[in-house]
């Protein structure tokens, strides 16, 4: 018996113990969408570069990588926030990206101005309307959301999420503490019901009729829509896009990023940089942005057929790691707002 | 002079290596900036801890209703399927917390099979979703306590002229309470330490405070803080039942002659198919029939080799893991038994700890810790490589798992009084060959019963995996989460059938293994 559990453990660790070849890139990520699956297999078949993953919270992540230091063995850490990105730049945990394809390939408003992290999408966080209860017409801002107009017929999530807290963090930025302070509450007086649920939810709860607008990102709509599920359809159906604070002068609708930073001490440097370079180029972009909905950073590349329907919008120019340096003020806003 | 055996050694280095994590966290949160803290008390740890409460509160009723009333019915009547309704009732226990929230949110929803309008993501909701998992904790240990009392209670309290209704509130329950206080503790550390569905209800608890100021307000020092201070909450309220119950440990005198199962006549028939039928089809067949459905409608997208590779990493550990639980805690357990110095029953306490902390949170103290040793030295790179995350993985389970290991193998052992040791050190058995020839075998259910509890546990966990897992390592668990948050349910279902398939069929083998050792009636 005893034998047994000591082959057995030997075994298991033998089995455990991987080879250390370089030709390999290791990655955290936040991000954990099939696509990414589909992406990186493409990139091992076009450059035998294997790549290994490990995906948890990106708070979590941020922890482990500050913890094991230089001895990490991670080349690329993946977000879905251009706030957490930031984060881990203020934690000392990254260093700069040269590459000039990279750079052709990218926007140069989504780039970060000082060139730790690379954005590969990005995502509107837009409003939607009940078809059968709201006029186009009423909508204009996100401003506009402290209008008594909306009162009892706001749905949002909950302000523990990254997409609300980046959302808030831009406002602040934009407006200052105190006019943002009062936006706030007076839309937390125009909520339907507590927020809860994710993003989805909150459309659900249009068709269902809790509530008559929502905030939500925009590649939400996008699986909704092409749900299996005819009843998801239907709720994808019974609401229509607003891209807000679209006007002459005014700043643009919030986006947000989806992005990579390489790790101070990343022990293969020079395929972290190659799989970039591969994902923001013009066919993993098209791969993105026909399986996730979510808008390419390349600008050569055309949003997938459903979300051009929405139309072209105008984006927010502000720099996006405001959306990080904002944030813990702006989760002051919502503790002191009554934003659950 | 007695030098220190060998036991006691090791016994020191297994301490260390359990406790030493626990203790980082604890040392850590006296020298951490109290800002936040300070803000999180001012502006929302009362509603948090008031929500915290609220749900405890629920979820522990419901488990309660759900978890006594059947007991006592199966253990005490006779009717027809008893013995499937008794096994079926403890497989809710197969189902995590997960997957009974979103399975019920999928039903529950607008975009669900009855359109439901209403705003289902309540509190209240919540909290008995909860019980449906939860509740088996109570049911289990009810079950055995219900089976063990002798006529001569009934008879006695016959004599006394209390009818069966006061015999239950006066006698049977009294004499269960700290049977169903210890189910009840694994149910509230559980609700304390939820985490996904909280979150996706909306629902601000003590962990969710946790959370936030490790995640939103950048401060993982606060986070520690308040993990230590539920710790300390959590020591306070258990070190205050043990005070109160000191002195009211129950032995069953064995020589009562055990009840025999009365019959109920017809409308007592209905009342008790009512009332073990409902936990049954709404904590079990609902959700495992919408998991199984949900397969067929995805068959085409499930990848084998996926499921096949995932099985076997669940599986491996959760296998070392539980074993090595098992070995851990029996050795400080039977030392306990063993010893008279009071030191090995302190160990016992403290090693317990870690499950009143969030998963998440241990994780994150073994980080802190494993780096602290990676610092010291240059030389020293423990981090990084796969074999190394996979063991942190283990050793983060262990520390999180050894209180349910240790449980109902703690009350098996208290069963049997002194006596037996000292007859058999007359005898000049030494205590391993005690143990061999004497505790083992007496003990057996209690060690396989732990075994199975913590499988099922490690199993169903989530928040560790996902931190401390090396590259590329996924687990049913982790795979069903990340399908489900993307709301893709019907991917999910084939990595969350597994896991509930895998959980059944070693609860039912326990259960048919504890039949035949007549812990039950029947």
């Amino acid at each position: 018996m005893k034998n047994y559990i000591i082959l057995f453990f030997s075994l298991f660790i033998l089995a455990s113990c991987e080879q250390n070849n370089s030709n390999e890139i290791n990655i955290y990520s936040k991000r954990h969408y099939q696509v990414d699956i589909k992406q990186y297999e493409n990139f091992e078949k076009a450059t035998g570069i294997k790549v290994n993953v490990i995906k948890s919270s990106d708070d979590e992540l941020l922890e482990r990588l500050k913890n094991e230091g230089k001895n990490s063995p991670a080349d690329l850490f993946v977000t879905v926030d251009a706030g957490k990105l930031q984060k881990g730049v203020q934690m000392g945990l990254f260093q700069k990206i040269k590459s000039d394809i990279i750079d052709s390939n990218v926007s140069n408003d989504l780039k970060d101005i000082n060139g730790f992290w690379i954005p590969i999408t990005y995502r509107a966080r837009l409003l939607v309307y009940s078809n059968e209860r709201v006029n186009k017409s009423d909508l204009s801002t996100y401003e506009d959301l402290a209008n008594d107009k909306w009162r009892g017929r706001l749905l949002v999530r909950s302000s523990s999420n990254a997409y609300n807290q980046a959302l808030m963090s831009s406002l602040y930025a934009n407006l200052g503490e105190e006019t943002v302070t009062n936006w706030s509450s007076d839309v937390v007086k125009n909520f339907a019901r507590d927020p809860k649920g994710n993003d989805r939810d909150q459309v659900k709860a249009i068709a269902a009729g809790q509530g008559d607008i929502a905030i939500v990102n925009s590649y939400y709509i996008g699986l909704l829509l092409s749900s299996e599920k005819q009843s998801e359809v239907d709720a994808g159906k019974s609401v229509s896009v607003f891209f807000p604070n679209q006007g002459d002068g005014q700043r643009g609708t919030h986006i947000n990023i989806s992005g990579f930073a390489m790790t101070k001490n990343a022990p293969n440097k020079e395929n972290a940089i190659k799989l970039l370079e591969y994902l923001t180029g013009v066919d993993a972009q098209n791969t993105y942005v026909n399986n996730s909905y979510e808008y390419p950073a390349n600008p050569k590349v055309k949003p997938s057929d459903l979300v051009q329907s929405w139309g072209d919008f105008k984006r927010d120019k502000l720099d996006l790691n405001a959306l990080g340096t904002f944030r813990e003020k702006a989760i002051k806003v919502f503790d002191n707002t009554g934003w659950k | 002079m007695k030098t220190v055996k060998f036991q006691d050694k090791v016994a020191l280095l297994l301490f260390v290596l359990i406790f030493s994590p626990i203790l980082f966290l604890l040392v850590k949160s006296f020298n951490q900036d109290t800002e936040t803290l300070q803000y999180l008390f001012k502006n929302l740890l009362f509603d948090y801890s008031i929500n915290t409460i609220y749900l405890v509160l629920i979820t522990s009723f419901f488990s309660l209703i759900i978890g006594i009333i059947p007991a006592w019915y199966v253990s005490n009547y006779q009717f027809a399927g008893r013995r499937i309704i008794d096994l079926i009732l403890y497989l809710p226990l197969a189902i995590p917390t997960y997957i009974m929230a979103f399975t019920y949110s999928e039903l529950l929803s607008f975009t669900g099979p009855f359109k439901i309008t209403y705003d289902f993501l309540q509190i209240e909701i919540l909290g008995i979703l909860l019980a449906f998992s939860l509740y088996p904790y109570i049911y289990s240990v009810s079950r055995i306590s219900f089976s063990l009392f002798g006529s001569r209670y009934y008879d006695m309290a016959k004599n006394l002229g209390l009818n069966a209704y006061q015999t239950i509130l006066k006698v049977v329950l009294p004499l269960s309470r700290p049977a169903i206080l210890s189910g009840l503790f694994l149910v509230v550390m559980e609700v304390l330490n939820e985490y996904g569905a909280v979150k996706y209800f909306g629902v601000n608890t003590y962990t969710i405070g946790i959370f936030r100021s490790w995640n939103s307000m950048n401060d993982s020092g606060a986070a520690i803080q308040l993990s230590s201070i539920l710790l300390f909450m959590v020591a306070f309220l258990f070190f205050v039942e043990k005070y109160f119950n000191k002195n009211k440990r129950f032995s069953f005198s064995k020589n009562t002659q055990l009840a025999s199962l009365n019959s109920p006549n017809n409308s007592m028939k209905f009342l008790i198919y009512v009332i073990c039928l409902i936990p049954i089809i709404l904590a079990f067949l609902i959700p495992v029939l919408f998991n199984l459905i949900n397969i067929f409608s995805s068959y085409e997208d499930i990848n084998f080799e996926r499921l096949l590779n995932l099985t076997f990493n669940s599986f491996t550990v959760s296998l070392i893991a539980s074993v090595l639980i098992l070995i851990v805690s029996t050795f400080f357990l039977y030392n306990e038994k063993m010893s008279n110095s009071k030191v090995y029953y302190y160990i016992n306490q403290f090693i317990s700890l870690g499950y009143s902390i969030p998963g998440a949170v241990v994780a994150l103290a073994v980080v802190i810790s494993v780096t602290s040793l990676d610092n010291l030295d240059d030389n020293i790179k423990l981090l990084g490589s796969f074999s190394v995350y996979f063991l942190i993985l283990i050793y983060a389970y262990i520390i999180r798992f050894m209180a349910v290991g240790k449980s109902p193998i703690k009350s098996s052992l208290e069963k049997y009084p002194d006596s037996y040791n000292n007859s058999a050190k007359n005898l000049g058995l030494s205590n391993f060959k005690i143990f061999q020839k004497i505790y083992f075998p007496i003990n057996k259910y209690a060690f396989f019963t732990a075994l199975t509890l913590v499988f099922v546990d490690i199993m169903k966990e989530l928040p560790i995996t996902l931190i401390l897992r090396p590259f590329n390592f996924d687990t049913l668990a982790t795979q069903t989460y990340e399908f489900a948050i993307e709301e893709m349910i019907p991917l999910s279902s084939i990595y969350s059938s597994v896991i509930i398939i895998i959980c059944c069929i070693l609860l039912i083998f326990l259960k048919m293994f504890l039949d035949k050792s007549n812990v039950f009636r029947n």
